[in-house]
């Protein structure tokens, strides 16, 4: 290893990523727009449903149900409309998601103890959406209904309210989030959006940078001359390294302070792990770039072997556990889902080497393994 | 004994079902030029890869001063003693990086030693006059200054051995020759070893041997001048009042006879001139023969009548072409007016890509526009085919303003792009098809007019081939079928010949030499071919997007002779001191010549002689041999710059 070769190789290679405008951006730019807009948009929390009312009772009684609604953060209240067939144009038009019905008498069962049904008309097109709509509006309904019956037999029985409640649900259910009390996706999203960008902006910035010398033909010029196949890997990738380790850091800043996420664990952990699974996908990156001779090419390919995998496989979508044996084991061989347990329990759980040195172990030895592969597969003499 | 630079044995070299180098044997001896000159797809490339270490190839041998170049690991030992600049204008720099950059990062990769450093890059800036310029990032470098850096960074840790591949292709010739210049002066001074390529056959004489290539294999090889006497023969030069005529005539007894501007050129087999001349009129007979020059025969023809010998395919004489339909444009009266520019001018940013550029056409006329890549030849027809829009200036193509009537200008003109714009995936008659569909040519038109137009480019046999498997001189010649579908009086052709082997471009030339006398079509045509601008009956040579010469090319000729001339080549044993004593003295136009002083006078033959020896052996120097002869389409080019250049710099004189 001749450390002044090197030296030149990284020189050479900082120069050029500094004066070129595209790489500038595509080093520096990209990433925390990336994860601003990753930030945003992956947001799987359904709130502020619109939805209308159809009040057929029109009495005291059914604008106190309906207020149980129109006051939740679920729903989005926009008014009443005055039957089922306007309601269901509405839901045609994607106006609405959702519109609860509130029949004729409804007041007036209820106050005589006799049982009535209120219909929902909902927009199932989209069944995840209409499942959490459905169960918010169970919930809802039962609560409503739960109180009903309280107030009913604490008249009827003249015992307090409390009593009656204890009577009436002998088992309650108590619900506490750890680690995200609010249980906002958000808080567990944004993390794992670093997982995202760090997956795909350094393997495209490695492939490019190699593909570009292969496609105009400077890679004659390393070929032709005495450099080692280490050297000059080194000395090219550890820009990019060096580049990657800095966005690293801004993903961070931006995920604590812009998404307001907190981050519980070691930082320094957090840092090295980073490190460790960027060696990993700057790794992809020049594996991508000994196979295609294009920048095209290069895009593309990266595209496809770094987001669906990470996508799939590391955990964002289906939990791990949700997984059959066969999705199992290639996520285990995505590095994605190894870094999903460290941003995990770094961001929220306050974990650090204690708990996670297997994931960073395997993520260092992932990263070691992708360049002595293509260390091995790199060639000053190709076949053409 | 010391061993030789380079040796390559039987040689193979194969990309899946092609085999691009078949079975090459070549040897290079210390100290040695050697040029490798083909077409595009010959091997060059190839062949030049695997010798410096950075390709495998599959069967044979090579070994640099002793050393076997099959492996990796055994190319990393030769690779100190190698110089390699790949092909393409600064294909081996870094855009970004200034001059300066380029070649301290080339240096630093060479671990060549900090203070040998800094002189060899001196003394190689200086010499390359690329010393005022070493801020300057390479990507605003001109085409002859990025293969002058180049060839700087391939020197830098003085290399025994240097492989050049295609280092003038499309540099203007002014940067072109002073390339060689600098290249023949290392090579005399440091006695390294040479493999050079070049696309251009009227390169061949600057190198000590030279090796032919064509599809794989080295047709032949050996000294210039012994090449060229494998051919025995003349070339005959001959004006006629009824060219026609004479070509008909002529070509019965000699198949290699082509239509030459306004003469026709024939190769007679015999070396005598006296005879071959007299064979000539005789033939002629009755026709009044206006002019006849003799001269030797060029590489040119040596390598025609190579290919030509397994290839049996001669000359045909096109048929006419069927009655135009009335739909179609009406053909223009010979002579009248086909294309005309007036003073055009366009700007890319601050770039003068095109500078007042004038000419007139004539219908039935080739016209050629000679230049450089990046001299303004595309731009030019750009414009004249009303795809780019002028800065200022007009055009008239076929009588109609070009600014404000593309659409009646494209149905009057034929049009074939540098990249011949075809499709691969479909048949020879599928792109004719095409084409004829996009023109609008009806049905029943077609039926006449395809025939002839297979005819012509002499594709009938091979009309349901796909174009993906045709060869590149096939398929330039289908491009000009498709230009040709819509029966246009008018013809522009951007490059239509780069890459093509010499018995293809001859054959594409005889085919549009007849289609301008038989059929009366104008022809735009750009080139950076010296040799093939000749066949042009008008020719403008274009340079930094202006028009520095308007004439026939014989007559550009003769004005530079009048000026200038006759041109001189003076053998001799230190050709670089020679060049410098005779460029001191009488001869400021004397430059090297691959190991040859070339020089111009206007002094009778023998007063020349005798001032030129005496000159070089007040100094010790011996003469073996000066030849004279008349000057180049590159000398016309050149002298041309220079002097426009020259005339420039006393205008900026207060």
């Amino acid at each position: 290893m001749n450390l002044k070769r090197l030296e030149a190789t990284a020189a050479k290679e900082i120069r050029e990523m500094l004066r070129d405008r595209f790489f500038l951006i595509l080093a520096f730019v990209s990433p925390p727009v990336m994860m601003v807009i990753f930030g945003y948009g992956m947001n799987l929390d359904v709130e502020n449903i619109p939805f209308v009312i159809v009040d057929y009772d029109n009495t005291p009684q059914s604008r106190e149900y309906a207020s149980h609604y129109t006051h939740s953060r679920y729903f989005h209240f926009l008014g009443y409309v005055k039957d089922q067939r306007e309601a269901q144009q509405l839901i045609l038009r994607a106006r609405i998601r959702v519109a609860i019905v509130i029949p004729e008498h409804f007041g007036r069962r209820l106050a005589q103890g006799r049982s009535t049904a209120i219909q929902t008309l909902m927009d199932g097109a989209n069944p995840l959406r209409a499942n959490m709509t459905k169960s918010y509006i169970i919930a809802i309904n039962s609560q409503v209904s739960l109180q009903q019956v309280t107030d009913f037999m604490a008249t009827v029985r003249g015992i307090p309210r409390r009593e009656a409640e204890t009577m009436l649900q002998p088992v309650r259910l108590e619900v506490r989030y750890l680690y995200n009390q609010g249980a906002k996706s958000r808080w567990s999203m944004v993390p794992k959006m670093i997982m995202m960008v760090l997956m795909m902006a350094p393997p495209f910035l490695t492939a490019v940078a190699v593909v570009r010398e292969k496609e105009r033909g400077s890679i004659l010029n390393i070929y032709s001359s005495t450099v080692t196949k280490a050297e000059f890997l080194i000395g090219k990738l550890s820009p990019y390294a060096a580049v990657t380790a800095i966005n690293g850091l801004v993903l961070w800043a931006l995920a604590t302070q812009l998404f307001a996420v907190p981050f519980k664990g070691s930082f320094l952990f957090f840092v090295l792990a980073t490190m460790a699974y960027t060696s990993c996908t700057t790794g992809i990156g020049l594996l991508v770039s000994l196979f295609v001779s294009t920048q095209a090419a290069a895009i593309v390919v990266t595209m496809i072997v770094t987001l669906i995998p990470a996508m799939l496989y590391s955990g964002i979508i289906i939990p791990l556990s949700s997984m059959g044996p066969v999705p199992r084991f290639l996520a285990l061989l995505t590095p994605a889902m190894h870094y999903t347990q460290i941003v995990d329990g770094t961001f929220l759980k306050g974990q650090g080497l204690l708990e996670l040195w297997r994931p960073l172990v395997v993520l260092a030895g992932y990263g070691m393994a992708l360049f002595v592969i293509g260390h091995r597969l790199f060639t000053k003499r190709p076949r053409a | 004994m010391t061993a030789a630079a380079l040796v390559v044995k039987q040689l193979v070299k194969r990309y899946g079902n092609l085999t691009a180098v078949a079975g090459v044997d070549l040897e290079i001896h210390p100290g040695e030029l050697m040029g490798l000159i083909g077409p595009d797809g010959a091997g060059k490339s190839s062949l030049m890869k695997a010798i410096a270490g950075v390709m495998s190839y599959d069967q044979g041998s090579i070994h640099i001063r002793g050393h076997s170049v099959s492996t990796e690991r055994e190319a990393e030992v030769v690779k100190p003693m190698v110089g390699f600049m790949p092909q393409g204008l600064g294909q081996n720099l870094y855009p970004d990086l200034s001059i300066e950059e380029n070649i301290d990062f080339v240096a630093n990769l060479r671990l060549v030693p900090a203070e040998a450093m800094a002189q060899r890059k001196e003394r190689l800036l200086r010499m390359t006059r690329l010393d005022a310029f070493t801020k300057r990032p390479m990507k605003n470098l001109s085409g002859g200054m990025k293969q002058k850096l180049g060839l700087i960074c391939t020197l830098l840790h003085e290399p025994a051995l240097i492989i050049l591949d295609e280092p003038t292709t499309g540099v203007d010739p002014v940067s072109r020759r002073d390339f060689w210049t600098i290249l023949s002066e290392l090579l005399v001074q440091r006695g390294i070893s040479a493999l050079v390529s070049s696309a251009y056959l009227d390169e061949a004489s600057r190198f000590d041997r030279v090796a032919l290539m064509h599809q794989g294999a080295i047709l032949v090889q050996g000294k210039p001048q012994e090449l060229l006497q494998l051919v025995p023969a003349t070339v005959v030069h001959v004006r006629l009042a009824d060219q026609m005529a004479g070509l008909a005539q002529l070509r019965t007894h000699f198949p290699k006879t082509l239509g030459f501007g306004e003469w026709i050129r024939i190769l007679v087999p015999t070396a005598d001139r006296q005879q071959a001349s007299e064979r000539v009129r005789q033939i002629l007979g009755e026709l009044p023969c206006q002019e006849l020059l003799c001269e030797a025969p060029e590489l040119e023809d040596v390598v025609v009548e190579r290919l030509s010998a397994d290839q049996h395919e001669t000359a045909a004489t096109i048929p006419r072409a069927p009655p135009r339909h009335h739909a179609a444009p009406a053909p223009l009266a010979r002579g009248a007016l086909a294309i005309e520019a007036q003073a055009l001018s366009k700007t890319f940013g601050a770039f003068r890509a095109v500078d007042h550029v004038s000419f007139r056409i004539p219908q039935g006329e080739i016209f050629g526009l000679l230049g450089a890549n990046g001299a303004g030849k595309t731009t030019v027809i750009k414009m004249l085919t009303g795809i780019l829009r002028p800065n200022s200036g007009d055009g008239q193509v076929a009588g109609v303003d070009m600014s404000h009537s593309g659409p009646m200008i494209r149905q009057r003109i034929g049009y074939m792009s540098q990249s011949f714009s075809l499709y691969f995936d479909l048949t020879v008659e599928e792109n004719l098809k095409l084409y004829a569909a996009i023109y609008g040519v009806s049905r029943h038109e077609q039926r006449s007019r395809l025939p002839w137009i297979l005819a012509v480019t002499e594709l009938t046999a091979r009309r349901s081939a796909l174009v993906a498997t045709l060869p590149m001189g096939v398929r330039q010649r289908l491009a000009l079928g498709c230009a040709l579908i819509h029966a246009p009086p008018i013809l522009f052709l951007d490059e239509p010949t780069s890459g093509v082997d010499p018995l293809g471009r001859r054959r594409f030339w005889d085919i549009l030499f007849q289609l301008a006398r038989q059929e009366g079509v104008a022809m735009l045509i750009t080139t950076h071919y010296m040799t093939e601008a000749e066949y042009c009956d008008h020719l403008a040579l274009m340079h930094a997007g202006a028009v520095i010469a308007d004439d026939s090319p014989l007559g550009m000729k003769q004005t530079l002779v009048a000026r200038l001339g006759h041109v001189f080549e003076v053998e001799t044993q230190d050709p670089y001191r020679a060049q410098q004593l005779l460029q001191q003295s009488d001869f400021p136009h004397a430059h090297l010549h691959g190991r040859r002083v070339r020089l111009f006078s206007q002094d009778e033959t023998a007063i020349v002689e005798r001032r030129i020896m005496a000159r070089l052996a007040s100094q010790g120097l011996g003469v073996p041999g000066i030849s004279r002869s008349i000057p180049t389409m590159e000398d016309v080019f050149i002298e041309n710059v220079l002097e426009m250049e020259r005339r420039g710099r006393m205008a900026a004189a207060p």
